[in-house]
């Protein structure tokens, strides 16, 4: 059986998404939760990634040897890859961040349960 | 220089300037300098850009410069690809200059107020002020869905920044806890985004509306309404409309007042940015208005009488602000020109009022340290002129004439009605009731009712360039009460654009 691996890449996305979604707001480990924020965001990352496959495509980079209506008509739309580049750096900087903020919080509470420091502290 | 330079000096002057400011550890007096520098040339710069469209990297749509497409073959040109734009575009109108200038003004006072109230001014205080204003000004202007959203995780990072900055109690919780969420709201706000891109080609809102308009796409495609979905979740983050109304509040009470309100007013002006983007694409699906117009209806219940069970005031500001929210989406909601310029109108009005507010409420918190209404009382005593501003402030906010927001509530209602909802109409006059009747509270307690013995009120006297500030707001507010066609005259155009 030929399994079409765009289809295939689209189901690990949406798996990712939903696995990550679930760890973010269910699981009490702020690591884990942010694990699952990791998948999320790679999720994501993958489904424009996916989204952008040409099946049969060329890399979108004009060779002298091209002619510019074969180019046009064979090369992969490139604007999906740009904005997964800009994504992961936005991804990486926030996760970042967060991990400076658990950091800390991990030295105030001696604890990494988001239940025990995010619990009636912030309202 | 071509003047439409100026509209991306909007968003890399506050850039540069708080880039700049990152690196001046502990040199007051040159932080001082710039930063004012910086928050005086900012509500300026609006007012002297003549409206237009920048495109970034001079990239035109090829039917703008056919010389352009010379040599490229019919695929392209014979196509809708002659129309689109190939780089990203910033629009500046009237109504987008009236929301940049009251942002910068309102940048202005927090930096003028932070760097009078501060010893020893924090740069990077500075700078997440400034890239703040920078991120949701390019919100504003930005005709590219998807440096929206760049700009929407830039200013989500400053929010936390302003959060963390504060020294508040619990301040790190309540960050941590706006960041988690704000990690989820993002991507799926992103996948939204792409979802448009993959039924479009698009991630230009005007070309995305151009290719809807035209066939290129079915409008009922389910994926379009998956889209609109996860577009929404994100516009209720970056707006703090329930389900995030209480992480919100507790972000503008875990600033400083400064800084609470400087945030209120991204959240406001994020909330109109992608508000409009939303009615733009969706307004053809009268299931986009309801759900805005439902939304809005809960954040205003939900906001206003959780307003009333606090006892910090700076909860009390928050949940208020949020509730007002709510008047801005029933305004776009309701999807009539009318309508969408009450709301438009309303959310510059709550913007100056709610800063006002805050700025005056921080007083008590210079004066006191405390925030905790059942610890405080007979502040009038101690400031009588500061009292009589923040009196004004509330009665601004619900809606006392002749003030700005009573204008804008008036048209709301008006509008409301003229749409067939007088529903609607009656429950914004019951919460405007109860909006005033929960700052009256929060007014009596802290400044009315006898100063408890163990209340140590702090010598040191309130700046004069808080007072200032106070008094500019009720300036603003007053000529937008008196004469409302000042800012009704820049909205409308936008508005009628809208329907």
């Amino acid at each position: 059986m030929v399994i079409d691996s765009q289809l295939m890449s689209f189901f690990t996305a949406g798996s990712l998404i939903v696995i990550g979604i679930f760890a973010a707001l269910f699981l009490d480990n702020l690591i884990k939760k942010i694990i699952g924020l990791a998948f999320l965001g790679d999720g994501v990352n993958l489904f424009i990634i996916t989204m952008g496959y040409k099946p049969g495509g060329i890399v979108y980079i004009f060779l002298p040897d091209m002619t510019i209506s074969n180019f046009a008509q064979t090369a992969a739309y490139p604007l999906p890859f740009a904005l997964v580049l800009t994504n992961i750096v936005i991804g990486a900087s926030t996760l970042a961040v967060i991990l400076g903020l658990v950091m800390v919080l991990n030295k105030r509470h001696g604890s990494l349960s988001a239940a025990k420091i995010l619990r009636d502290k912030g309202e | 220089m071509d003047m439409n330079v100026l509209i991306a000096v909007m968003v890399i002057l506050p850039i540069a300037s708080a880039l700049f400011l990152n690196l001046l550890h502990k040199k007051d007096r040159t932080i001082k300098i710039i930063a004012i520098i910086t928050a005086i040339v900012l509500p300026i710069i609006p007012l002297l850009t003549p409206y237009g469209s920048h495109f970034f990297g001079g990239y035109v749509p090829l039917a703008q410069d056919p010389s352009l497409a010379q040599g490229l073959p019919a695929l392209i040109t014979g196509s809708q690809l002659f129309q689109f734009h190939l780089g990203i575009m910033y629009v500046f109108s009237s109504a987008k200059q009236l929301m940049i200038f009251i942002l910068g003004l309102i940048t202005f006072f927090a930096i003028f107020t932070f760097i009078n109230e501060s010893k020893r001014p924090s740069g990077v205080y500075a700078f997440l002020m400034f890239m703040g204003t920078a991120s949701v000004s390019a919100i504003l202007l930005s005709d590219d869905i998807f440096n929206l959203f760049v700009f929407f995780e830039i200013a989500a990072l400053a929010q936390v920044g302003i959060v963390i900055a504060s020294g508040i109690k619990n301040n790190y919780e309540t960050a941590l806890k706006y960041i988690l969420l704000g990690n989820i709201a993002g991507p799926l706000l992103l996948l939204g985004i792409v979802m448009l891109l993959g039924i479009t080609g698009n991630v230009n809102v005007t070309d995305m509306i151009f290719t809807l308009k035209n066939g290129y796409v079915n409008p009922q495609s389910p994926e379009l309404l998956i889209a609109l979905a996860l577009i929404v979740f994100g516009w209720l983050y970056a707006s703090g409309l329930p389900p995030f109304h209480t992480i919100k509040s507790a972000v503008y009470s875990k600033a400083l007042p400064h800084g609470s309100a400087l945030l209120q007013a991204f959240s406001v002006f994020t909330m109109v940015a992608i508000g409009i983007i939303i009615i733009r694409l969706f307004s053809y699906n009268p299931f986009t208005n309801i759900a805005i117009i439902g939304i809005s209806l809960i954040a205003m219940i939900l906001g206003i009488t959780m307003a009333i069970v606090q006892t910090d005031y700076k909860r009390i500001l928050g949940y208020l602000a949020v509730g007002e929210l709510g008047y801005i989406g029933i305004g776009l909601g309701l999807g009539t020109a009318f309508g969408i310029t009450a709301g438009l109108f309303q959310a510059v009005n709550e913007a100056v009022i709610t800063a006002f507010l805050f700025i005056g409420f921080g007083t008590i918190l210079y004066k006191t340290r405390i925030s905790d209404t059942r610890k405080l009382g007979g502040m009038m005593y101690v400031n009588p002129k500061v009292a009589l501003l923040v009196l004004l402030a509330g009665l601004a906010m619900a809606g006392v004439p002749p003030l700005n927001a009573f204008q804008s509530k008036l048209m709301l209602i008006q509008a409301s009605i003229q749409s067939g909802l007088p529903e609607l109409g009656i429950i914004m006059i019951l919460l405007s009731i109860v909006t005033f009747m929960t700052f009256m509270k929060a007014f009596y307690t802290i400044y009315m009712r006898p100063k408890p013995k163990e209340l140590e009120v702090l010598d040191n006297t309130i700046p004069r360039s808080t007072v200032i500030s106070l008094v500019v707001f009720l300036i603003v507010c007053l000529t937008l009460g008196l004469f409302p066609e000042i800012a009704t005259n820049s909205l409308q155009t936008l508005a009628a654009g809208l329907v």
